[in-house]
């Protein structure tokens, strides 16, 4: 079951990617869209029997020279296989209509990208893994890079995404090579028998460096600077695959390899973990606050969302250090629940956003709104998705918010000294965090949607075709499924959790959640039928009666006009201000006086730019070093081709001379 | 679920949506008489409801669903919240799905409603409300849940009536520096949820110092009615809670001798008596105090955090 | 005294006593900060009270009695004279704001718990048990030192400190000899005699109290 699915899933990829190249220009989007959909259904299949009990290996020897190919899908695979799989029919779906416009290149490699992201979690040797991982990544590259014909800026984002992607294979490869060299072997088996027996250095030094690798894929503080430049310029749907699923393999990464082969480690590991989890979730939520544009918005709430994941997956990694097994597979389900949420309402999220963006031809929110009449279905889609993502009740963050909270508050018992120092800081990062995502997505929401168009183009937005309303409807009821019925999926991350921390499920119960060993519980489905009885009885009771239309209190200074609604930018002005030390943001007043005298004002014109401090801080230095070693070697190189060959005869030589020397 | 825990929280509902108005009129009675007016009188607030509810509704230009929606879910998620909270009874038949982050969460589902109606308005002064709404509420997000942290370390359990019941039956623990300090935090976050003074000031009518009168400006006539009645019942479950984790006694608790008929009546009254305290307190208060700045509130919501990590500290420190 | 009574007063006086250094952060008005300061020896002498009652030592509940006095009543009289009669009344702008002040006082108690738990570990008693309460106080009190401007302010801060470390000997080991806490106190005394002097001259010279103003005092 589970292979014959999965070896569906790569074939109708790899079927899709031929026609998005060879098929007649009509029917190529809808034959790769669907191909793509197809795919992904598959792979939630495949995924879906993996967690339900059938685990699959298999050993291609001639696949690849040298190494052979080693597949294996057991329940933790399985799990991110399912996700990645809905995501893809999800995104697939809405290619058919959305990709149209788009180049032969998109519609080639967007199932291409599909399928190797299928292929990572199902990998078990370094080689395949790590062939996979860069099979993923130039595919994303590619995708990123789709529209560089019609915008300067999105070479520059690829550049980045390029350069930092790049870096983390680097990283992931130096992590894992030398972790198989120092296992003698490079199955994923032997890795797993060696893990423990290794030296403590040479563990830490592979864990860091499969951590750094993963952290650049998932957009980890300080790691993340390519997701808020390459996501607003890569296609909707590419957006939604890469926000979505592929962040999530890094996290997948981290697990397999800290949880699984190394078998935990101590401490300072996850300390290190859940700080690059906290850093990574504030930092990026207070970025998403400020943000203007909305899928820059959105790629820094996926920044915040895998923070939150990290802080997870390093609680659970403490808890596990310190022996509380019950209470560290309950971080890790919250952890691993919530990257399915993520990914449920970061599709809806992406492919609502996208079609504003080809709707109204401009994704700034200060240009958007009132869409609500003019794009009705997209409105509620978005909304379903604000709302899982602003983790309230009724969302399907929530649910996995509450299951880390639990967690943390639990875990200060156990684990000494830093146990009972980091909970507590780890709870309020959590709870601000939550506070904040509720500003943002209000905003994102409520800016975007609500109210009066702000722009021509706003006002003149339609509704997107069928195709790409469908494919956010779907992911928008498996966002609703979460968050009202979490039981659904609970189990199956449950059964995935325990490949990493052996015990009883953490969590179970169908409508009310119960947890092992914590005396909490929580019914997502009662607070909503309780919320809609509620609501029932106050239609009733509050009589429906006919509107009178009337004029908006405008102090009597006649109608309003667009130009003084409240836009993002105002909404999330005290919050910058609030908030003014981290961001450091750059605002300037200039006050014209008119001409007669210095006392009356033409025009004040007020400048507001938050750019990502960190990339300034951080990356510029080190881009300017770089620029100053390259400046350096082009005077090296002064076009005479008599220096060149000097330089080889002088370096052919010196190694000569060391060799004459040494031996 | 008994039918005495039924029976609870249907009595808590009523209660909190019959006596919240109430509330609001005694705790304008008393600033009115400590000002040295002679007030209103405390039915006021239910003879305004009455007044607005028969006005004609009203649909205000450009403005959509979620406009006409929210004043509905606001009151919806405070009526669920009264019949969540233990205000008469731990029994709830809903205590269970429910612990204090849902219910927290839940009052803030109400508040998005209401700033997404005000942003729906398209005019500055919704915009501005639901902006101010939105920083108070991101800012008080952290300092509920450490409070929660520090309440729950003594019990093991998130759930209010666990917390509840096991304040009834340890009240030694009720006057712990964990509680102590935790109150003071949470002492705060009431206020700031509910819009008092100094963070808000729910009689001000002008525009520029309005959070939440700023977001329901154009609500008229029955929709302001439940925007009124639920801003109430709020303010009530909230302090009522509030008076419960820290001085629970008179509950009727699930394990108690007493038959939940005569546990019952007895809880409800006790229970008007401590709000209409810590109101009329609240309300003295405001009289000698002023609002603060916009931009000094978040030292105020600052220090409310310190106070809830401090509360957690101490739940280990003096373990 | 009972057991479990005396856990709660010590518990509570420890709890009044870090609350009233985390409102000395919060306050501007330098005359509240006084008060503050003033409520907070008052904790401290409850402390000691508590602590010498609890072990029937009379030695120790004199002690007490006079630390109350001194850092209740004595020093916030002299503090309060130094109070100008008008004008910079207020810690207008310290070098960190407030609200972030309040933040680091918040990781500064976990600090404190986390550098005290092996010390607790020595000899868990309740009275060790509330030792992370006073060393937080003294972190508290050089944070106050090192960020606020008025003297007046800084004074406060110094006096945190050693209310602090009088509070912690007495937690760790249960009383310090009378001969040396009168020493101490005395010092204390002195140095805020000389402070008080000091304030008086920088008002006279430079007009006021701001330190950044010694700056000027280099060249």
């Amino acid at each position: 079951m589970t292979a014959a699915a999965f070896a569906a899933a790569l074939a109708l990829g790899l079927l899709g990617a031929l026609a998005g190249m060879a098929a007649p220009r009509r029917v190529r989007p809808f034959v790769a869209g669907s191909c793509t959909a197809a795919s992904g259904g598959a792979g939630v299949v495949a995924g879906v029997a993996a967690l339900t009990g059938h685990p699959w290996t298999a050993w291609l020897p001639h696949l690849l020279p040298l190494a052979g190919t080693r597949l294996a899908i057991d329940p933790l695979g399985g799990l991110f296989i399912a996700v990645t799989g809905a995501v893809g029919v999800c995104a697939g779906v809405y290619g058919i209509a959305y990709a149209r416009p788009l180049g032969r290149a998109v519609q080639a490699v967007t199932p291409l990208f599909l399928a190797a992201m299928l292929l990572v979690p199902a990998a078990a040797s370094v080689s395949t893994f790590l062939l996979a991982w860069e099979l993923m990544a130039v595919a994303s590259l590619l995708l990123v890079l789709a529209e560089h014909r019609h915008r300067a800026s999105v070479r520059e984002a690829g550049l980045w995404y390029a350069v930092m992607t790049q870096a983390g294979l680097v990283a992931l490869l130096g992590g894992l090579v030398g972790f198989a060299a120092a296992a003698h072997g490079e199955s994923f088996a032997r890795l797993r028998e060696a893990g423990h027996a290794l030296s403590p250095g040479v563990r830490a030094a592979v864990f860091l460096a499969v951590f750094a690798g993963c952290a650049s894929k998932a957009g980890i503080v300080p790691l993340h600077v390519w997701l808020p430049r390459a996501h607003p310029e890569a296609p909707a749907h590419v957006s939604a695959l890469m926000s979505a699923a592929m962040v999530n393999l890094g996290v997948y990464g981290v697990v397999r390899v800290g949880f699984d082969l190394l078998g935990g480690g101590p401490v300072w590991w996850w300390l290190v973990v859940l700080a690059a989890g906290a850093a990574s979730a504030l930092y990026g939520i207070l970025q998403a606050v400020v943000a203007t544009g909305l899928k820059r918005l959105l790629a820094y709430s996926t920044c915040e969302n895998m923070g939150l994941v990290l802080i997870g997956t390093g609680a659970a990694g403490l808890l596990a250090h310190a022996g509380a097994h019950t209470l560290a597979a309950l971080a890790l389900t919250a952890a691993l629940l919530h990257v399915v949420n993520h990914a449920a309402f970061k599709t809806v999220l992406f492919l609502a956003a996208g079609s504003v963006v080809r709707a109204a031809g401009t994704g700034n929110l200060d240009a958007l709104g009132g869409l609500r009449t003019r794009m009705p279905v997209t409105t509620v889609l978005f909304g379903v998705g604000a709302l899982g993502a602003s983790a309230l009740p009724l969302g399907s963050g929530f649910v996995s918010e509450w299951l880390l909270l639990q967690g943390l508050i639990k875990a200060h018992g156990s684990g000494g000294t830093p146990m009972a120092v980091t909970m507590p800081l780890a709870v309020a990062v959590v709870a601000l965090t939550a506070g904040l995502a509720v500003a943002t997505f209000v905003k994102a929401f409520g800016v975007g949607f609500l109210a009066r168009p702000r722009s021509d183009q706003a006002g003149s937005a339609a509704e997107v075709p069928d195709a790409m309303l469908l494919g956010g409807a779907l992911a928008a009821a498996c966002c609703v499924l979460l968050a009202l019925v979490p039981a659904a999926v609970v189990p199956g991350v449950a059964r995935a959790v325990r490949v990493l921390v052996p015990g009883p499920d953490a969590v179970t119960g169908a409508a009310t959640l119960r947890l092992h060993g914590v005396a909490s519980t929580l019914s997502p489905l009662w607070i909503a039928v309780a919320l809609a009885v509620a609501l029932a009885v106050l239609r009733l009771g509050v009589a429906r009666r006919a509107r009178r239309k009337a004029r908006l209190w405008d102090c009597g200074m006649g109608p309003l006009s667009a130009r003084m609604e409240y836009t993002a930018t105002s909404f999330a002005e005290p919050l910058q201000r609030v908030f003014e030390n981290v961001l450091a943001p750059e605002t300037g007043v200039h006050v014209t006086p008119l001409a007669e005298s210095s006392y009356l004002v033409e025009r004040v014109t007020y400048r507001a730019r938050v750019g990502d401090r960190i990339e300034r801080r951080l990356y510029r230095p080190v881009i300017a070093a770089a620029a100053r070693c390259g400046e350096g070697a082009r005077r090296l190189a002064n076009g005479s081709v008599h220096r060149y060959l000097g330089y080889g005869f002088c370096a052919f030589t010196g190694v000569l001379i060391v060799l004459a020397v040494t031996r | 679920m008994t039918p005495a825990g039924a029976l609870g929280a249907a009595a808590q509902v009523v209660l909190v949506g019959a006596g919240s108005p109430l509330l609001v009129g005694a705790m304008r009675q008393v600033r009115a008489r400590m000002e040295g007016r002679a007030g209103a009188g405390v039915a006021q607030p239910w003879r305004d409801l009455r007044k607005l509810l028969r006005k004609e509704a009203i649909a205000a230009d450009g403005t959509g669903p979620l406009f006409r929606i929210a004043p509905l879910v606001l009151a919806a998620t405070a009526l669920v919240a009264a019949a969540v909270v233990p205000i008469a009874t731990t029994a709830s038949p809903l205590d269970g799905s429910a612990d204090l982050f849902a219910v927290t969460a839940l009052l803030a589902l109400g508040t998005v409603a209401l700033a997404l109606g005000g942003l729906d308005t398209a005019t500055a002064f919704g915009g501005m409300g639901a902006s101010r709404e939105m920083v108070v509420l991101a800012l008080v997000e952290p300092t509920i849940l450490l409070s929660v942290f520090a309440l729950s370390g003594r019990v093991g359990s998130t759930d209010l009536g666990a917390i509840v019941g096991s304040a009834l039956h340890r009240p030694e623990l009720v006057v712990s520096p964990v509680s102590l300090l935790a109150a003071v935090a949470l002492a705060v976050v009431v206020i700031a949820e509910t819009g008092r003074i100094p963070v808000d000031n729910p009689a001000t009518h002008l525009e520029l110092t309005m959070i939440h009168e700023a977001m329901v400006l154009e609500y008229a006539g029955p929709d302001l009615a439940l925007v009124e009645w639920a801003s109430a019942m709020r303010l009530t479950v909230l302090l009522g809670l509030f008076a419960n984790l820290f001085a629970p006694w008179g509950i009727a608790d699930a394990s108690g001798a007493m038959p939940p008929v005569i546990a019952l009546p007895i809880a409800m009254a006790v229970f008007t008596g401590k709000v209409a305290l810590l109101g009329g307190a609240l309300a003295a208060g405001e009289v000698f105090m002023a609002k603060l700045r916009m931009f000094r509130v978040p030292e105020l919501l600052a220090g409310s955090f310190v106070m809830a990590l401090l509360a957690v500290a101490a739940s280990y420190f003096l373990a | 005294m009972n057991e479990s009574l005396y856990v709660q007063l010590l518990d509570l006086a420890c709890g009044a006593f870090v609350l009233a250094a985390v409102l000395v952060l919060w306050r501007r008005d330098l005359g509240a900060i006084v008060r503050l300061f003033a409520a907070q020896g008052f904790a401290l002498a409850a402390l000691v009270v508590v602590l010498g009652a609890h072990d029937s030592d009379a030695g120790l509940v004199a002690v007490g009695v006079a630390v109350g006095v001194l850092r209740a009543v004595v020093l916030p009289l002299l503090l309060r004279r130094a109070l100008p009669a008008g004008g910079e009344a207020r810690e207008t702008e310290p070098l960190v704001n407030v609200a972030a002040s309040l933040l680091v006082a918040a990781l500064l108690a976990l600090l404190a718990y986390a550098v005290t738990r092996p010390v607790v570990a020595l000899e868990p008693s309740p009275a060790t048990h509330a030792a992370p309460v006073a060393l937080t106080v003294v972190l508290i009190g050089f944070f106050v030192l090192a960020t606020r401007r008025r003297a007046l302010a800084q004074v406060v801060g110094f006096l945190l400190v050693d209310n602090g470390i009088t509070a912690l000997a007495f937690l760790t080991t249960s009383g310090v000899p009378l001969v040396v806490e009168l020493g101490v106190s005395l010092d204390l005394l002195l140095a805020v005699l000389v402070l008080r002097v000091l304030t008086a001259r920088m008002r006279a010279a430079f007009g006021g109290t701001d330190l950044d103003d010694l700056q000027e005092l280099r060249d």
